[in-house]
């Protein structure tokens, strides 16, 4: 499939996405979450070229960052700059992996959901420390990393396999569209 | 790398450099657009979650319905006899406020709305509602549910709001504690776990578990007082004053019903 009809539709899932994982009740024992996000910027940045990649990898941050902004006495608590370089900078690393593999591969995919989870949340929560000031390093905040990485580890085949039959793409396609000069 | 792709990463970097930049206002306008955006999915996820829901409370047995209507009739009683005892305290209460010239503030506008789903981040605890703008909901608009106060609205979009829950850290509430003068500030903590931390409390103070914590409503600010916040479980004194945990009286794991307070009567 040509990125010019995946990117749309990956880009439609941003908010389905968004709004699925907060309808999913939260786990046992710290409340974690699940976190659909992470695993769908993966397969996003896996299976399109450089450019549309880094164009959804802008439009997840974006919403990603939207969705925990918190305005503070009329300050941005957490603005766009943490997520934008966030995820432009995990584009480039997934980019460089899935030509280190030649093609997408489900390992890959799993693999980069749970590294791109375990970041995102202890990146947050490092920030949230450096603004909030303490550091409160505790069972409940490392399982609220682990948990939602372990999960996204899990689940990752499962949103691979389903996306890849909704948006059929061979390796040999993504390998085409990357080095084919008419995209 | 052809011409076309380095125009288009530059024009992305100048896109990310711009949203960066983006002040508060802006920034919260995006994300009013954005919750319009993810507001008829989230409710129609809410719809198939409740449907699915209700197929398991639809199956109960003849003898579970007979009970709990038994129950119900009971409960029914049991209110009504409350209600009676609880008109002449309003009574009283009413004249006591006349007489020493406070302003009536138990009377609310209240906007009811349904919990479309609770937020996935690790480190915020807010949920969304559905009600918006359109219903005369506003950002910094308390919300309470029968048992006390939940938070403040946070966001809203024309039919989406979220709600800041009291167990966030950012969800700062001037306290007091019922049966003496303490006063303090209530705040979540940084992975919400269901507690509540009142602060800035008196080194001294006399504070046993089981009593009861309201809103002090000060001036200008965003709760009104009396609203129940939660239960003193422990106290400690800090090197510079006293800490209490609080346990919240609405349950943030369990809302499904809350009301937004969008004014006086």
């Amino acid at each position: 499939m040509r990125p010019a009809i995946l990117l749309p539709i990956l880009l439609i899932l941003i908010p389905v996405s968004m709004a699925l994982q907060d309808l999913i009740p939260a786990l046992p024992p710290a409340q974690e979450h699940i976190q659909l996000l992470p695993v769908l910027f993966c397969f996003g940045v896996l299976a399109l070229p450089l450019v549309p990649a880094l164009f959804f990898a802008l439009a997840t941050a974006v919403v990603g960052g939207l969705s925990v902004l918190q305005i503070q006495s009329g300050q941005a608590e957490f603005g766009l700059a943490w997520p934008i370089v966030f995820f432009l900078i995990w584009t480039i690393i997934l980019q460089m992996a899935s030509e280190t593999t030649r093609g997408m591969r489900w390992e890959l995919h799993a693999l980069g959901s749970a590294l791109v989870t375990v970041t995102l949340l202890a990146g947050e929560f490092l920030i949230l420390c450096a603004k909030r000031g303490g550091f409160p390093v505790g069972l409940t905040v490392l399982l609220r990393i682990v948990i939602p990485s372990a999960l996204s580890l899990l689940i990752a085949p499962m949103l691979y396999l389903m996306l890849r039959k909704l948006v059929p793409l061979s390796p040999e396609a993504v390998m085409e569209s990357t080095t084919s000069p008419e995209i | 790398m052809k011409k076309v792709h380095i125009a288009a990463i530059v024009l992305l970097v100048s896109i990310g450099i711009a949203l960066c930049c983006f002040d508060a206002g802006t920034l919260r306008s995006l994300q009013s657009g954005l919750l319009a955006i993810i507001s008829p999915i989230s409710r129609s996820g809410h719809a198939v979650k409740s449907s699915l829901a209700g197929i398991g409370k639809d199956l109960m047995t003849l003898d579970q319905l007979e009970s709990e209507y038994r129950r119900l009739l009971e409960e029914n009683r049991q209110l009504r006899a409350e209600n009676n005892g609880l008109r002449d305290l309003q009574e009283d209460n009413d004249h006591l406020r006349q007489v020493l010239g406070y302003r009536e503030r138990s009377s609310f506008r209240l906007v009811p709305a349904a919990v479309l789903g609770h937020d996935s981040s690790a480190w915020w605890s807010s949920i969304k509602i559905n009600r918006g703008t359109k219903d005369g909901v506003a950002v910094d608009m308390p919300v309470i549910t029968d048992k006390g106060l939940v938070g403040k609205v946070t966001a809203a979009s024309s039919n989406l709001a979220e709600v800041l829950l009291v167990t966030d850290e950012n969800c700062k509430v001037a306290a007091k504690v019922e049966g003496t003068r303490e006063q303090g500030i209530s705040a979540g903590s940084r992975a919400p776990e269901g507690e509540l931390r009142l602060a800035f409390l008196s080194k001294l103070a006399d504070l046993q578990p089981g009593q009861k914590v309201y809103t002090a409503g000060v001036s200008g600010g965003v709760f009104p007082s009396g609203i129940a916040l939660g239960t003193v479980k422990s106290f400690h004194a800090r090197e510079l004053d006293g800490e209490a945990i609080l346990e919240p009286t609405a349950d943030p794991g369990s809302l499904e019903e809350v009301f937004v307070i969008t004014g006086a009567k």
